[in-house]
């Protein structure tokens, strides 16, 4: 009781359960799960999908067709492969994001079938419902930021696209394994740094998709926001890794380094597309730091830094996804087990 | 019975799944911050120059607020009338604008043609140079210079005389070489017929914002407080518009002469090379001589001299607030005019950006904004710098005579090339960085 009452993700004593630690990673294969599959496959084309998105943002893409679901009359699978991919950048980065959200699509339906006739379990179940109503909104407020040629929209737009990943990441994760999913337990420190990396990219969302009418005041407040957040995330991920390599179990470990890893190199490209867009902050560094060359608008660098800054947030917002089902988990199945979330005559090993 | 969850980790507390569903609809509800329709893009009134112009007259009785703000919208409709707005910009056939390249350059960043783009000024410029073109799009606040405010028709680096508008040369080069040392970038990646869409663009911006300029002179000189602009033809494109057209149709023919370089001058070789020193050592001379150089760069060249100064933009914000906060502090006379304090001190903190002094350029670092070639350094200290407090060497216009023969110039240009290097052994052994020192 008394441990109980002093229960604080900082004040513990140092007992670790024997459920945690005495299970170490089973080698023996598990049965073939066709829904982690599928999931898997849905992240990576998310991932892909999202790269694309945030490609289509720098480049300033979204309204290089003026459609849709039509791409410039055609049908959107229909349009012809040589003047997508000989095309304009632009062309190629929207018309590209397009049949990469229709293949998120496809393949997210394709999931929900797999999962509710292999899966008994019903967080998975139920998220690839999520991911398939998540899949049709998003593409919904792709096709109004078009016809409506909307920024509002575009930033609702940049935000349910990692909420749609963390989803699919939360699928991929939970159904890899049982003893993930015995029991969904979400410790406090990773849910805030899953919570604080969301809205880490909502904030980044609203600095990029910014209307160009809008007072620098704004502006300010919206860089103090990030700034803000990027600490957050920061200060989370290094509390979430410490606390977890004293009393986490292996895979949580790892994973709180993978995050607190990604966040370092993070702050880099933060401050890298900072000075790719706007140079060296003259209140940070003296005259004599400042380059003698002018910056490049538009050169592959100063895309590829900001481009990469998005992306390399959404890798975070989906490692916080699997730290925190990671850190929950109890990973007690016994062997026997393993299998028992599987429908009959759905396993193949 | 329902077993109460715990932590799989000592000391971490569980979420409950209730909490946890709490997560999404936050989600949504910040996503969904500032929903609405994005308001289309609407020009600003330049309102430094409109509420400074609207001092009211002495014993006036009618409530000044709603005075100005009639003046006001009188001006918008005229500017509406002239220019249209920023997604439809119209060209009147005076200002010799080409409609098709602002049709390119105004709106909003999308494309109706497969391969043409639209609103390259939104997607490129506007950011930092703000909609209207008045330097204080939403970035302006973290940089340093300053977005250049295009209203009042100063631009600092261009080849023609100090007064005259640039040349639509002057600004494709400037958007082919940015800036260096400021957040401008090169556009050089740009293809050519986009550089000349937004070239035409800041033009046509430029133009509008002086005309709106001239309108509040004319009001400040002409106009009593019943009285409204006339709203014809003789008055706004005869009296108003053309003078300002014709300046910036005249900077096509207003290059300064280029003086040839003399023999002695070899700007393919370093500044201690024999083959330049004489001319280096002439340089030195005039740079703390005849040319005045020193009065703000220093002996040194440190740009250690005068330094409390500003440039033509944010002196107007200064002796503005001087002139608002004296007024305040002095007292109200009467209604109307302590109305129109408020609302001046009130533009000044919302409708500028703070003012910041201009330091005078660190010759040694190797950092020229305006380009770094002779040719760009010759016209520097030629006109000097239109806008901020550096004078010119050579005439202030045709015909005049400097304080440098246009010949000597090139000496200057010489000696300036060779500071970064630090060649003179003026600075001493504990000389602070220079150019060399970074590489």
């Amino acid at each position: 009781m008394a441990r109980r009452a002093s229960a604080s993700p900082f004040a513990c004593p140092r007992v670790v359960p024997v459920a945690v630690h005495s299970v170490p990673f089973s080698m023996k294969p598990a049965a073939f799960n066709p829904t982690h599959l599928v999931a898997c496959l849905l992240v990576g084309v998310t991932a892909v999908l999202l790269s694309f998105g945030a490609l289509v943002t720098t480049y300033e893409a979204a309204m290089a067709v003026p459609d849709w679901p039509a791409t410039y009359g055609h049908n959107m699978f229909l349009f012809p492969m040589a003047e997508w991919l000989h095309g304009p950048w632009d062309l190629f980065l929207e018309h590209g994001h397009r049949l990469l959200g229709a293949l998120a699509g496809i393949v997210s339906l394709v999931l929900a079938a797999v999962a509710w006739r292999t899966d008994t379990r019903p967080a998975v179940r139920w998220l690839t419902v999520a991911a398939v109503a998540l899949v049709v909104l998003q593409g919904c407020l792709g096709g109004a930021r078009v016809l409506l040629d909307d920024k509002t929209i575009a930033k609702v737009h940049a935000c349910t696209g990692p909420l749609f990943f963390a989803v699919a990441v939360a699928i991929a994760t939970l159904s890899r394994r049982p003893a993930d999913t015995a029991q969904v337990g979400v410790a406090r420190v990773p849910v805030a740094l899953l919570v604080a990396a969301y809205f880490q990219l909502v904030a980044g969302a609203q600095l990029r998709h910014l209307d160009a009418a809008v007072d620098p005041a704004t502006f300010r407040g919206l860089v103090a926001l990030h700034i803000l957040g990027a600490v957050a995330v920061t200060v989370l991920a290094v509390v979430g890794a410490v606390l977890l390599t004293e009393r986490g179990s292996p895979a949580a470990r790892l994973w709180s380094r993978v995050v607190v890893a990604l966040v370092c190199v993070q702050m880099l490209l933060g401050a890298a597309a900072w000075v790719a867009n706007w140079g060296v902050p003259s209140a940070l560094v003296s005259e004599s730091w400042q380059w003698s060359e002018p910056l490049r608008a538009r050169s592959v660098w100063s895309a590829g830094v900001v481009t990469g800054h998005v992306v390399l947030g959404m890798l975070i917002l989906a490692a916080a996804v699997v730290l925190a089902i990671k850190a929950g988990a109890v990973g007690t199945a016994a062997a026997g087990e393993r299998d028992a979330h599987l429908l009959p005559g759905r396993v193949f090993a | 019975m329902i077993k109460p969850r715990q932590s799989p980790l000592p000391g971490m507390k569980m979420v409950s799944r209730s909490g946890l569903r709490v997560v999404p609809v936050l989600a949504v509800l910040v996503a969904a911050v500032g929903c609405g329709r994005t308001p289309p893009a609407a020009f600003r009134l330049n309102m430094v120059q409109a509420t400074k112009s609207a001092a009211p007259e002495a014993g006036m009785e009618k409530p000044w607020a709603g005075w100005a703000r009639e003046r006001q919208a009188q001006v918008a409709t005229i500017l509406e009338a002239m220019f249209g707005t920023p997604d439809e910009p119209v060209a009147l056939a005076e200002t010799g604008l080409d409609h098709a390249k602002l049709a390119l350059a105004a709106g909003p960043v999308r494309s109706d043609i497969v391969g043409r783009k639209n609103g390259l000024y939104r997607e490129h410029c506007a950011h930092c140079h703000g909609i209207s073109g008045d330097g204080m799009g939403p970035t302006a606040a973290f940089l340093n210079p300053y977005p250049r405010d295009y209203r009042p028709g100063k631009f600092k680096f261009k080849g023609t005389w100090r007064d005259a508008r640039p040349s639509r040369d002057d600004l494709v080069r400037l958007l082919h070489q940015g800036v260096p040392g400021s957040s401008m970038p090169s556009f050089a990646l740009l293809p050519p017929a986009q550089v000349d869409a937004l070239v035409e663009y800041v033009r046509y911006l430029s133009i509008r914002g002086e005309t709106e300029l001239a309108l509040y002179s004319y009001a400040e000189q002409e106009l009593g407080t019943d009285d409204r602009f006339p709203e014809t033809r003789e008055f706004l494109v005869d009296e108003i518009l053309t003078p300002i057209v014709e300046k910036w149709q005249g900077a096509e023919e207003a290059a300064i002469p280029i003086a040839a370089v003399p023999a002695n001058v070899d700007f393919s070789k370093p500044g201690d090379d024999p083959a330049n020193r004489e001319s280096v050592a002439r340089g030195r001379t005039l740079f703390h001589g005849d040319g005045g150089c020193v009065k703000c760069h220093g002996v040194t060249a440190l740009g250690d001299g005068q330094a409390n100064d500003y440039d033509d933009w944010n002196k107007v914000i200064v002796e503005w607030s001087k002139e608002v906060s004296g007024g305040l502090a002095a007292g109200k006379s009467d209604a109307a005019r302590s109305a129109w304090l408020h609302a001046a001190e009130d533009v000044i903190e919302g409708d500028a950006l703070r003012p910041r002094t201009i330091p005078p350029r660190n010759l040694r670092l190797g950092l020229y904004r305006g380009g770094r070639r002779p040719l760009d350094l010759y016209r520097r200290l030629y006109t000097g710098i239109n806008g901020a407090p550096m004078p010119g060497v050579g005439p202030s216009g045709p015909g005049g005579k400097g304080s440098v023969p246009d010949e000597e110039i090139w000496h200057i240009v010489n000696y300036i090339r060779s500071l970064p290097y630090d060649f003179d052994g003026e600075l001493g052994v504990d000389r602070p960085l220079v150019a060399k020192d970074r590489f």
